[in-house]
């Protein structure tokens, strides 16, 4: 469902289907206890960069009806909206996907997986992925707090100093993750991993009555927006 | 002084971390915290620093609520040592790291020589000068904090769990080191476990427990 649904965000940049795509999102977040809130709470935060989207595309794109202009450059456009609007609908279809991912157990994720025929080792891969970026996140947050502390006022840099402060973040983030991807390569291979070629597994996923309406409504809601923009 | 008046601390989740508590870091004084994983030393020490802001109560920095202070204002008054040194780094060789807060003040180039020379000396990282930080051991990573930290003369030093990782001779140094600072009218917080480190060093103990703040 979440791959449908961020597909077609990607393929279509009318905001009417997007809106309806970003309600179908919200609306199975929802129904799956997803972190809406928390996901929106973000977006907040990237309310301004959006803005400047609408501006840059307002400026740089011919065409709608200018509805702020100064000096003979249009400042804002209505199809500048319209493509800012698109932008924030597709960023939030993508973000609440992502949330509604995250509901899962990384353990179900590599069954569920590895029931697809995928090889257990993708399928490791992919769960260690999803396990380990609130970790990321946490971490690039301490560096930035610890950058800040050594007397760092990131407020009074200008953005060219204060994205070369950001690009500090890069060093220690990806030190961590290759020094973690060392340790864990040593540790789940002391475990036995990949010591057989079949891997047996005492659970066992079998799809629901949920699992099948979601299927299907996700199908029927693909088609249909299929019909209706091609 | 940096003072907490009745700080309640809640996490986003709900788990109320800190409760009701009231203590203050005087020039010059060292206050350690002992209590448990998970009493919540690790959160008043980030609320103190201003990592943190409180749910309720105020922490103040020399009168200013740490809310009215942005990070970087914080950080030219109080150092923050975390409990795992390796996400408080962030250059690629031991000797940029020292130096990155005096390069960012624009101080001339001989003085920043001279403090990082010594501070490289203190810590015992003279031969660790070109090496990667994220390449060194635990202890190693932990005195380059420190000196990180220090370099810059804070007023107000608050250390989380400083003495992890180090060896009974890094331990004895770090105690000399404290003192010294201590001397020149640092006040200082030291979390810890290590009661007997804490303990030796320390004016004022108080101790954790659930989130509640109380002289031990």
């Amino acid at each position: 469902m979440v791959l449908a649904v961020s597909s077609l965000a990607v393929a279509f940049d009318e905001p009417l289907v997007l809106l309806t795509l970003a309600a179908i999102t919200l609306a199975t977040a929802a129904l799956f206890g997803a972190g809406v809130i928390g996901a929106l709470t973000r977006m907040r935060r990237l309310l301004g960069v959006f803005a400047a989207m609408g501006v840059i595309q307002s400026v740089f794109t011919r065409g709608g009806q200018a509805l702020v202009e100064i000096g003979g450059i249009t400042l804002l456009s209505t199809t500048g909206l319209e493509r800012g609007a698109s932008i924030i609908l597709r960023i939030l279809i993508i973000v609440v996907s992502a949330s509604i991912m995250s509901t899962s157990n990384p353990r179900d994720i590599v069954q569920g997986l590895s029931q697809w025929k995928i090889p257990y080792e993708l399928s490791f891969m992919v769960a260690v992925a999803i396990r380990f970026l609130p970790l990321l996140r946490e971490e690039a947050e301490d560096t930035l707090v610890a950058l800040q502390l050594r007397g760092v006022r990131l407020e009074q840099m200008r953005l060219g100093r204060k994205l070369s402060m950001y690009r500090r973040l890069l060093t220690p983030l990806i030190a961590g993750v290759l020094s973690r991807a060392e340790n864990m390569s040593i540790s789940v291979e002391m475990r036995g991993f990949r010591a057989f070629r079949c891997r047996t597994s005492h659970r066992h996923l079998k799809f629901g009555a949920r699992d099948y309406t979601l299927v299907f409504a996700t199908a029927l809601s693909v088609v249909a927006v299929l019909f209706w923009r091609l | 002084m940096i003072v907490a008046f009745d700080v309640d601390y809640r996490y986003p989740d709900g788990t109320d971390a800190v409760s009701g508590a009231s203590v203050r870091i005087s020039p010059g004084e060292i206050l350690a915290i002992l209590g448990h994983n998970g009493s919540g030393k690790t959160t008043l020490g980030k609320l103190l620093s201003g990592i943190l802001k409180p749910t309720s109560g105020r922490v103040e920095i020399d009168g200013t609520d740490t809310r009215r202070m942005s990070l970087g204002r914080i950080g030219e008054r109080v150092g923050y040592l975390f409990q795992d040194p390796g996400r408080q780094l962030f250059t690629s060789s031991v000797e940029e790291e020292v130096r990155f807060a005096l390069d960012i003040q624009g101080i001339a180039e001989d003085r920043i020589r001279h403090r990082t020379e010594h501070m490289l000396d203190t810590f015992n990282l003279l031969d660790l000068r070109k090496s990667f930080p994220f390449d060194l051991s635990r202890g190693e990573k932990q005195r380059l904090a420190l000196a990180a930290v220090m370099i810059n003369e804070p007023d107000f030093l608050i250390l989380d769990e400083p003495t992890t990782g180090l060896d009974v001779r890094r331990k004895s140094e770090l105690s000399r080191l404290l003192i010294r600072t201590g001397d020149t009218g640092v006040g200082m917080m030291i979390i810890s476990h290590d009661e007997e480190f804490a303990r030796g060093h320390a004016h004022t103990v108080m101790e954790m427990d659930r989130g509640v703040l109380r002289r031990a």
